[in-house]
């Protein structure tokens, strides 16, 4: 088999293949958002769990504390708590969500509903399970005579 | 399929020596890009796997600068980014779906519910099903995790092959892309008190987030307008 050589005849601008002279210059701006994309989407995603987890009282707060203080929030219940491990016949599997037949959220009700549970700030849930840790305390507390 | 290249500065090499060396430099690259993409595709371990993917990108780089018959950069990069935000997208409805009452699902997603997306929070594991129970939400969740993600994941890793249906399903599944975002969008206009009411950063949270995902329609421009014909069967 005879040795060949490819050459090509050499451009002003060597453009990536597949891309014309019309299309240069927007392919060039699209790759540089595709760039912004791509460290956007990474350096975002590796955040999000830990600017959740400190943001809601982690390391104060251990994940079930704050799942559990979430979820007296969202249903307006100081009693409830997360289960955890959650059985494993839970959903998908047919068995019932923890939140299933609650009855103490707080909604205003309506073709569009609209939620009446307070908007909590930085680290706030760490204040609210301290407070309430006191106030159990204290009501439970032998009375002085 | 054959590029045109400028002969290597050692001395001209043979075609088949240059089909040989190109091949085996795109898969070592390649294999670097797949591993990286994997680990960024978990939310969690993305700044490992960046690294891994960037070494992926610098030895095509390479390559392309020795001459050598590589996938041209925008593909890799559209591809390799496209699969990316379908990953991300389907890990976290994936959860949603399929594992809401693990701690981690419900700790972390009612947290992001009650900072951004209340769709998240509000009711949150309510349903017979689980998850997120904002009017709508499963809807998208459902279609988006089980049809439109696979099929463009399936799209981008033919359009990484250089094959012709691959290009064209991307095109088709970048532009259902249009359809979700709007569809979602409204539907979360529609339900704006139930998603936002109380929420840590209503509406920019969101978008701040969000804007991120834009990839598919950075895609469209690229895919209408590139040679088709680096594309073969």
């Amino acid at each position: 088999m005879s040795d060949s050589t490819i050459q090509t005849e050499d451009s002003a601008d060597s453009l990536p293949i597949g891309t014309t002279s019309t299309w240069a210059r927007m392919h060039k701006w699209l790759k540089r958002a595709l760039y912004i994309c791509l460290f956007g989407l990474v350096i975002e995603g590796s955040l999000t769990v830990p600017v959740m987890a400190v943001w809601y009282g982690w390391p104060t707060l251990s994940l079930t504390e704050i799942c559990s203080e979430l979820m007296k929030v969202r249903f307006s219940n100081d009693a409830l708590e997360c289960q955890q491990p959650y059985p494993l016949g839970g959903p998908p599997f047919g068995g019932a969500p923890e939140a299933a037949g609650q009855r103490t959220a707080k909604d205003d009700w309506g073709i569009q509903p609209k939620p009446r549970y307070e908007r909590i700030g930085f680290r706030e849930l760490v204040r609210i399970h301290q407070e309430r840790i006191a106030r159990q305390s204290a009501a439970s507390a032998p009375p002085n005579h | 399929m054959t590029f045109p290249t400028t002969a290597a500065a050692g001395g001209p090499l043979s075609m088949g020596e240059h089909e040989q060396q190109s091949r085996a430099i795109q898969r070592r690259a390649d294999r670097w890009l797949i591993a990286g993409t994997g680990l960024m595709g978990t939310l969690v371990l993305g700044i490992v796997g960046l690294p891994v993917f960037c070494r992926g990108l610098y030895l095509l780089r390479k390559a392309q600068r020795g001459g050598l018959s590589v996938r041209p950069t925008m593909v890799t990069l559209i591809g390799f980014v496209i699969i990316l935000d379908a990953a991300l997208n389907s890990i976290g409805w994936a959860l949603d779906l399929f594992a809401n009452h693990a701690l981690i699902t419900r700790t972390v997603f009612t947290a992001w519910g009650n900072l951004i997306d209340a769709g998240y929070f509000w009711h949150y594991n309510e349903l017979w099903i689980g998850g997120a129970g904002a009017p709508g939400e499963k809807a998208w969740v459902m279609v988006c995790v089980l049809i439109a993600f696979p099929m463009r994941i399936a799209a981008a890793i033919a359009f990484l092959q250089m094959k012709r249906w691959g290009h064209q399903w991307l095109i088709v599944t970048c532009w259902f892309g249009i359809i979700v975002w709007m569809g979602y969008i409204f539907n979360m206009t529609m339900y704006a008190d139930v998603r936002y009411t109380a929420v840590g950063f209503p509406v920019i949270g969101w978008w701040a987030f969000n804007i991120f995902y834009i990839t598919p329609f950075l895609a469209i421009p690229y895919l209408h307008t590139v040679n088709r014909e680096i594309f073969s069967d």
